[in-house]
């Protein structure tokens, strides 16, 4: 937004009219932080990717030199010859050419054999853990709402797509705000300003009032940011080929919300952290094609959001990391799907990683109740992340945790 | 006065989706106590939901080539107009039921057996599965489970025709177990594959959702699970995993979470699970409704976007189908992200902050507004400016207001559309304290 919409963005909306209560951001303060206070170039931004179901790691990151991978799972793996080969004897899945790509260029590191202690095969418990980041004691909060909590109140900080937030960004003291893919429209005029006095504080609110309140605020807020940018085109990633008139790589659900998120970078949105999401892992029955549509989707949608940020000059800011809530039985089952399993590979991308491979392969022939071993501590992961990305204390955040994946990120 | 107040403006929300018209205020005079009985009491005949025509749903066959392009067509439209009749079926129910208790506790077994019509594709067995809900509402735990585990729909949604001897399927094992009966870690990993093998066997016919048991393809030798080593079938299988003593926890937990507070553990003291001790639901839900729980202030919860939508046409006696028009109301509530029959996995849908984004605040008010212009306001209308708030504060059975409540509605007071839209969207409303 430049100053002339910014005037035009204050007239629009009335601010002069509007009154700001106590903990609710008024619109002139908004309009500041959209114009002047836009994220410095070069402050870190980290983009989560969760794959809902249970990704099944064995045939993303396929281990194509084991002959038990083959004697296992026979009707269910890939070829030597199918796989896209990295290193270690590992391939990625065929669908992933995008990602391979990222690999050979050593934007990507894969972490192998990423769970928590005591795997629980039920994907809420193990989706609960990974959402919090703590494994052992129940928390009702999550992993990054407890970053959010050490930073002061502003919805724009973290922002999920879609219209239910997921619990990673609910803090104790802030939550993140939610974004749908058609973006939020305000009411204006009368009702609009009405509804602003509805979200504001009452002394009386109790801890859920307190939040719809705050949800109606953070809607005047979040949407007076966003509005202008979505009603412009994605950033468009000139290095990826063109089909007939767009970007090569489909239109998923997963790749509208990176468009979405792409846009608000590049129009310097003050959001350090984001979360987008995809479902339909739980592969009990036919898997082979179920899982390799929705690889693909990953794997394009993400190469073409890393690609559309080149020309903002933020490409290097940005950090996806990629997981889902536990792998899968490394033995078929008989509907050519697999049921619930235990550790997965993570996969975390962005120029200020350094590509390749992290942590054990988790060995085949000594699994743990047919199930993989865990070899990385999922809070590894996000311990470097918290440290490198968000500059916070990882220890304070995960509960004195003090791992890390070692040498990760570029220094 | 205010703990009365409190207690029936809860029992309404909660157990009731909300009062229609009146019914706030004759329950402030009768009292907690006989407005719980009156609710508590289903066996009044209702000739309204007697009248409601049940959705005409036909086993639509097998789904044509996709190479005949017409006939495909035709056949994703008709399935769109299935789930669309079966839907909006089920939501005049709700809105219009005398004493909607039955729909209440329907609309709980759908989020807790929530099967989608997203896998299901086939709107006849959800329509089946919806029948047998309500049949057991309030009846016996144990009897529903059995019908629950020979329903197609649930069936079909946990690949139970791909659960054979010698290679089992585990999905709806291990569902049934943790999400359905006894919650989860409450068995084994080795329980989870030796259910598995119980349930071996059972085929549905997806368009119908009829079930029959193949015996060639279940696993008929002794399984050890649960402190026996015989052989099991489904209906084995599923007595001895309700005779857990973990199930009345967990039962009675669930219901708790879903009534009463789902951030707040369950009270012992209100005798939820010895109330299920023989698995029957309504010495539960008696026990949730009567024994103190409702008047203790921590208790809030927020209203999903359903239970949202059907307090609002209870109070302003809007009947779903007759609005204009279905397309708007399944619309306003899909972007809501409640869909009835589309829960979003077998967990059913989140409570609480869930609801209370930036976004649900959006389209809650986009939906109101998109009916406020639909409503007929002249009993409103004829209410003194001065009275209105006082008047729409017991008509959607409202504990109190808040200053900025208050001051946005007095603002609003002439202009009544937005009077409403200001009230249903208010965080009194949203919460129910």
């Amino acid at each position: 937004m430049d100053t002339i919409s910014r005037r035009k963005f204050l007239q629009l909306t009335g601010a002069a009219t509007v009154g700001a209560g106590a903990a609710m951001l008024s619109i002139g303060d908004i309009a500041e932080a959209a114009i002047t206070r836009p994220l410095p170039m070069g402050t870190p931004i980290v983009v989560l990717v969760t794959l809902y179901g249970g990704n099944d790691g064995l045939n993303t990151v396929v281990p194509y030199t084991d002959s038990l991978y083959y004697s296992l799972r026979p009707g269910i793996s890939y070829k030597p010859e199918s796989v896209l080969q990295l290193s270690d004897g590992l391939g990625l899945n065929p669908a992933m050419t995008g990602i391979k790509s990222l690999w050979d260029q050593k934007k990507v590191a894969i972490i192998r054999g990423v769970g928590y202690p005591y795997p629980d095969h039920s994907h809420f418990s193990s989706m609960a853990i990974w959402q919090t980041g703590s494994p052992i004691s129940h928390v009702s909060s999550g992993w990054l709402g407890r970053w959010l909590d050490t930073q002061s109140r502003d919805p724009m900080l973290a922002i999920s797509l879609g219209s239910v937030p997921p619990p990673l960004f609910a803090g104790v003291k802030n939550v993140g705000s939610a974004l749908p893919l058609g973006g939020l429209v305000i009411p204006n005029g009368k009702l609009g300003m009405r509804c602003q006095t509805l979200g504001k504080p009452a002394t009386n609110d109790s801890r859920l009032m307190a939040a719809a309140a705050q949800s109606i605020s953070n809607l005047f807020s979040v949407s007076d940011n966003v509005t202008d940018v979505l009603k412009g085109p994605a950033p468009v990633a000139t290095d990826l080929p063109v089909i007939n008139g767009g970007n090569a790589g489909g239109d998923s659900n997963l790749q509208q919300q990176l468009d979405l998120v792409a846009k608000l970078i590049v129009a310097g949105a003050p959001t350090r952290a984001w979360s987008v999401s995809l479902g339909g892992f739980d592969t009990h029955a036919n898997e082979a094609d179920a899982q390799s549509a929705l690889l693909g989707s990953v794997s394009q949608s993400i190469t073409r959001f890393l690609s559309s940020l080149k020309s903002s000059g933020r490409a290097s800011d940005v950090t996806v990391v990629v997981y889902s809530e536990f792998g899968r039985r490394v033995k078929a089952n008989a509907s050519d799907g697999t049921d619930h399993g235990t550790s997965g590979p993570v996969f975390v991308i962005g120029d200020r990683i350094n590509g390749g491979m992290y942590g054990d392969q988790p060995s085949l022939s000594k699994l743990v109740d047919g199930d993989l071993a865990v070899t990385t501590d999922f809070r590894d992961i996000y311990a470097s992340v918290l440290q490198n990305d968000l500059k916070a204390d990882p220890a304070q955040i995960l509960n004195g945790w003090k791992g890390r994946v070692n040498l990760l990120y570029k220094q | 006065m205010e703990s009365q107040r409190l207690e029936i403006s809860r029992l309404f929300a909660r157990f009731n989706f909300g009062p229609t018209p009146g019914q706030f205020s004759q329950a402030l005079q009768e009292g907690f106590k006989s407005t719980a009985a009156k609710i508590l009491n289903t066996s009044e005949p209702d000739p309204r939901l007697g009248a409601l025509p049940t959705p005409a749903l036909v086993d639509t066959g097998p789904r044509p080539s996709p190479a005949d392009k017409t006939a495909s067509k035709l056949f994703s439209q008709n399935l769109k107009a299935q789930s669309d009749e079966l839907t909006m079926w089920w939501l005049d129910r709700m809105a219009i039921a005398k004493n909607p208790l039955i729909e209440r506790m329907v609309w709980f077994w759908h989020g807790h057996w929530a099967t989608s019509l997203d896998k299901v594709n086939f709107s006849l067995p959800m329509f089946k599965q919806n029948e047998t809900l309500r049949r057991n509402a309030l009846g016996n735990f144990r009897t529903m489970s059995h019908e629950m585990f020979h329903d197609g729909a649930l069936q079909i949604w946990l690949d139970g025709n791909d659960n054979i001897k010698g290679a089992p399927n585990e999905n709806l094992s291990r569902e049934f177990m943790e999400l359905f009966t006894l919650g989860v870690n409450m068995y084994s990993e080795d329980d989870v594959k030796a259910i598995a093998r119980a349930f071996t066997g059972y085929q549905t016919v997806r368009t119908s959702g009829v079930v029959t048991f193949n015996p060639k393809r279940h696993d008929s030798e002794p399984i050890k699970v649960f402190g026996v080593n015989s052989p099991l079938d489904g209906d084995s299988a599923t007595d001895l995993i309700l005779s857990k003593s973990e199930c009345a926890d967990f039962i009675s937990d669930r219901l708790w979470y879903r009534f009463i507070s789902s951030s707040l553990p369950k009270d012992v003291k209100i005798g939820a699970a010895q109330a299920f001790s023989q698995r029957e639901v309504a010495p539960v839900i008696s026990a949730l409704v009567l024994n103190g729980a409702l008047s203790d202030p921590r208790y809030s919860v927020v209203r999903q976007p359903v239970e949202w939508f059907i307090a609002v046409c209870r109070a302003f006696s809007l009947q779903p189908s007759m609005l204009s028009n279905r397309n708007f109301i399944l619309g306003a509530l899909q972007k809501m992200a409640q869909l009835p029959f589309y829960p979003p996995n077998v967990g059913g849908w989140p409570t609480d902050e869930a609801w209370l984004s930036s976004a649900s605040a959006q389209f809650r008010i986009s939906f109101a507004t998109g009916l406020s212009k639909q409503i007929d306001f002249t009993a409103l209308a004829a209410i003194a400016p001065e009275q209105r708030i006082t008047y729409i504060k017991d008509l959607l059975g409202i504990l109190d207001f808040s200053p900025r409540t208050f001051t946005a509605l007095t603002n609003a007071k002439t202009d009544l559309p937005q009077f409403f839209t200001l009230a249903v969207c208010s965080p009194e409303f949203v919460v129910n304290a």
